[in-house]
């Protein structure tokens, strides 16, 4: 079982994400709605996977994974964003994000991608 | 898409969502309309917010909204990178207002069930016609240049320090992605980020994946093209690119030479490594994400968690019948005339507790009413708009709290109440500024505990009530039930709360057709709330709503006639006693009165209104009991008190009420001993 924190400021969104996962072989181990909350759980929890959605309030998802990456070198990081955000995801691909998911997104290729990371 | 996103729980959680953000939207849009200026934080703030609704409802399968809101989006992206000063806030304001009406409208729709089936297509074509407008009328704040038009990049070199000899393996990749699976460039741009620390040089086709979107659809068509240098091995390579996601085909081929690498690279210019192109772009202000501070933020630190209003309902239905089974343990005629010490400590422990569970789930169920008011500051603006008026709304006490399920019955009373005061309240500026007012009308929301209610004023210092028109009105409509001149000013103002009224020549598109205030008054008499109005000629008017906190245990006064149990809510009751005959009068009409410190009241003889068999008839054998509600005292006679209690107020069957001829009750209840007791209507006690 894969742990993984679902951050995203929709409560929403985090709750169709979190519908999808569990339906899989992953554990959701906690979710967050703003960037700071998840780098600060993301220590305390440690888990295996984040989904990481790029535009939220006083911390972005960029900004966010790039502390968690300096955190944890290893951390696997999947972007969550909406199309017509090609720059910030080149730009989170580089910063570590292993890969992006785009909304609207369906089920498996929400699996897949969280599968082959 | 699949259905998997019509299940229950995740269409209401974006339902309750949306609804928020657009409450939250609203508020900023007016308010930044009213300062005439759409500040940093507004705009990103209404920037996010569409950007989410957009990816919910694109989630849900509401592409009508998702497409509006992305419309919206689109605009405020621009507003947010490039900050023009000449905004004119008004248009704007109206635009998005009427986005957010729009979805409002396709939400109430998708919250009963209906089919979302509004277009917003005419709304999306003014957007986009709104933002090419913007674009070529203001002049953006910064004067960036478009950023350079990045050359056919393609040709890396390699930060690995490796031995460009020892890299003599050259391959060919040629990938192909899954159908649908988006954004294609990036992913073929992720592979080449990841390659860079096994290859010496790489070169790819089609080149400008991370400018164009053209190279999407080249990649789709042709597949993306690798040319690399490395030392690794065939086996090696291929489970690199194996590991692609939604990799849907891969040819991987080793070359002996490297003709076709130097052809393509010959084929395009020489360009600046990508490493730095890339650095360019970062540098560029453009897409930023550096979202200021939030000034309103909609989730708290504290632990938050939501609960269904029907577990709460339930919830509050088992605390009502704790509460009637705590009394009928405790009041049980088994133990009457039975001295039972420890008894009586151990019950008045658990009625302790019974109480305190019950404050607590009250409180869980309580609200409060900013929400409510806040909606009105739309209403107002919208008024004003129509009217040609200015008026500002105070809003004092919104964090007063009141049951969720009366909340729902405030907010069209208030509504009215509003727009009435604006339509007939507020004078036209010039005329304010004429009669020495200030220029802007001021209407203020107030709430207020008062004991077990909750008092919300409504005050506007508009030109008041016309006494002599709302007399000579009534009189027409046959509405005078007294004689003028014993009428107090009070009275004469709380006739425009009866049917059938109404002052205004002309039934304006808001109000004036004699329903409104009388509707008004039923809406808050159904929550068993009151409502009374004041006014002074010139100065303003004022109309305050009492309404009890809980519809669902009240303190009564249980009385008994005959073998019957009834119940008055304990503060309509003003005093009681029992009469002395003197005191009793009979008027011509044959209505008995009473007497009491000057004052004469009429007297209700319970007995007669009900048709209860009694042996009490006598007033001096019986108890009289005065009560109270709005200024309107009367006296009703019963045969003797039976004691005070708290009583979970049941509604009473349906079959009951259905009968017309049951008058003045407002529901029933359980007694300690296990009878019924009907609870006493109190206003209907005066007709």
């Amino acid at each position: 079982m894969k742990k993984v924190m679902i951050v995203d400021d929709a409560a929403f969104m985090r709750m169709a994400i979190k519908n999808i996962l569990v339906k899989y072989d992953f554990e959701i181990v906690d979710e967050a709605e703003n960037g700071q909350v998840a780098v600060n759980k993301y220590k305390e929890k440690k888990p295996d996977i984040v989904t990481m959605d790029i535009t939220m309030p006083e911390m972005t998802g960029i900004d966010a994974l790039k502390a968690i990456m300096a955190y944890d070198p290893n951390a696997k990081v999947v972007m969550v964003s909406a199309m017509g955000q090609e720059q910030m995801i080149m730009e989170a691909i580089m910063s570590g994000a292993r890969s992006f998911v785009v909304k609207p997104f369906k089920e498996d290729y929400v699996i897949q991608t969280l599968t082959k990371i | 898409m699949s259905d998997q996103y019509t299940n229950e729980p995740l269409l209401d959680m974006f339902l309750f969502e949306t609804e928020q953000l657009l409450e939250q939207l609203e508020q900023s849009v007016i308010s930044s309309e009213k300062e005439s200026n759409f500040s940093e934080e507004a705009i990103n703030e209404i920037f996010r917010i569409m950007h989410t609704i957009k990816g919910s409802a694109a989630m849900m399968l509401f592409d009508n909204i998702a497409k509006l809101a992305h419309s919206i989006e689109d605009v405020f992206f621009y507003l947010r990178k490039e900050r023009p000063s000449d905004v004119d806030c008004t248009v704007l304001s109206d635009l998005v207002l009427e986005g957010i009406d729009f979805i409002k409208t396709e939400v109430d729709k998708i919250k009963n069930k209906l089919p979302a089936d509004g277009t917003a297509d005419a709304l999306v074509e003014t957007m986009k016609g709104y933002l090419s407008q913007l674009k070529q009328e203001t002049k953006p704040e910064t004067m960036e240049a478009a950023p350079a038009e990045p050359e056919k990049q393609q040709y890396y070199i390699s930060q690995v320090k490796t031995d460009t000899a020892e890299c003599n393996k050259i391959y060919k990749a040629v990938i192909h992605y899954e159908d649908g699976c988006e954004m294609e460039n990036i992913r073929a741009y992720t592979i080449i980020h990841n390659l860079k620390d096994i290859a010496s040089e790489i070169t790819y086709v089609p080149s400008d994946i991370i400018d164009s979107d053209e190279s999407i659809h080249v990649i789709r068509r042709d597949g993306f093209q690798i040319f690399l240098k490395t030392n690794l091995d065939y086996r090696r390579m291929f489970e690199f690119f194996n590991q692609t996601i939604f990799l849907k085909d891969l040819e991987l081929i080793q070359l002996e030479h490297d003709y076709e690498f130097k052809k393509i690279e010959l084929d395009h210019n020489k360009i600046p490594a990508l490493n730095d192109m890339v650095k360019e772009l970062k540098e560029k202000p453009m897409h930023t994400e550096r979202t200021d501070k939030d000034t309103v933020s909609t989730n708290t630190a504290q632990s938050i968690i939501s609960v269904s209003v029907s577990k709460l309902d339930k919830l509050m239905d088992l605390v009502g019948e704790m509460v009637i089974a705590e009394a009928m343990v405790i009041q049980n005629p088994d133990l009457r005339g039975l001295n039972l010490a420890n008894f009586v400590k151990a019950s008045r422990q658990l009625s302790k507790i019974t109480s305190d569970i019950q404050d607590m789930v009250m409180s869980i169920r309580m609200v409060p009413l900013s929400a409510t008011f806040n909606k009105m500051h739309r209403i107002v603006r919208d008024m004003c708009k129509k009217l040609d008026k200015d008026v500002d709304l105070d809003i004092i006490g919104e964090e007063t709290e009141v049951d969720k399920n009366i909340i729902e019955h405030i907010s069209d009373p208030l509504m009215h109440l509003v727009r009435n005061s604006i339509d007939h309240g507020i004078e036209i500026p010039e005329e304010r500024i004429a009669l020495g007012k200030a220029r802007n009308g001021t209407i203020t929301l107030e709430a207020k505990n008062a004991g077990s209610d909750v008092l919300i004023i409504i005050r506007d210092d508009g030109r008041g009530l016309n006494k002599d028109k709302i007399l000579k009105k009534a009189k027409e409509n046959n509405l005078l039930f007294k004689n003028e001149e014993d009428m107090t000013d009070k009275e004469i103002f709380n006739l425009i709360l009866l049917p059938g009224f109404s002052t205004k020549d002309n039934v304006t598109e808001f109000s004036g057709r004699g329903v409104g205030m009388d509707v008004v008054r039923k809406n808050i008499e159904a929550v068993g709330g009151t409502l009374s109005v004041d006014s002074a000629a010139g100065k303003g008017t004022v109309i305050t709503l009492k309404i009890p906190l809980t519809l669902a245990i009240i303190d009564g006064m249980n009385i008994k006639v005959g073998k019957s149990r009834y119940t008055i809510p304990t503060i309509a009751i003003k005093e009681s006693f029992r009469p002395k005959e003197g005191d009793i009068i009979t008027d011509p009409d044959g209505n008995e009165m009473i007497m009491v410190r000057g004052q004469c009241y009429l007297i209700r003889r319970l007995h007669e209104l009900y048709k209860v068999k009694t042996d009490i008839t006598k007033f001096t054998d019986g108890i009289i009991i005065m009560i109270e509600q709005d200024e309107k005292t009367v006296c009703v006679f019963a045969d003797e008190l039976l004691g005070q209690q708290q009583v979970v107020v049941k509604a009473l069957p349906q079959y009951i009420q259905n009968f017309n001829k049951v008058r003045g009750l407002a529901g029933c209840t359980l007694l300690g001993d296990g009878s019924i007791s009907l609870i006493l209507d109190v206003a209907r006690m005066f007709h």
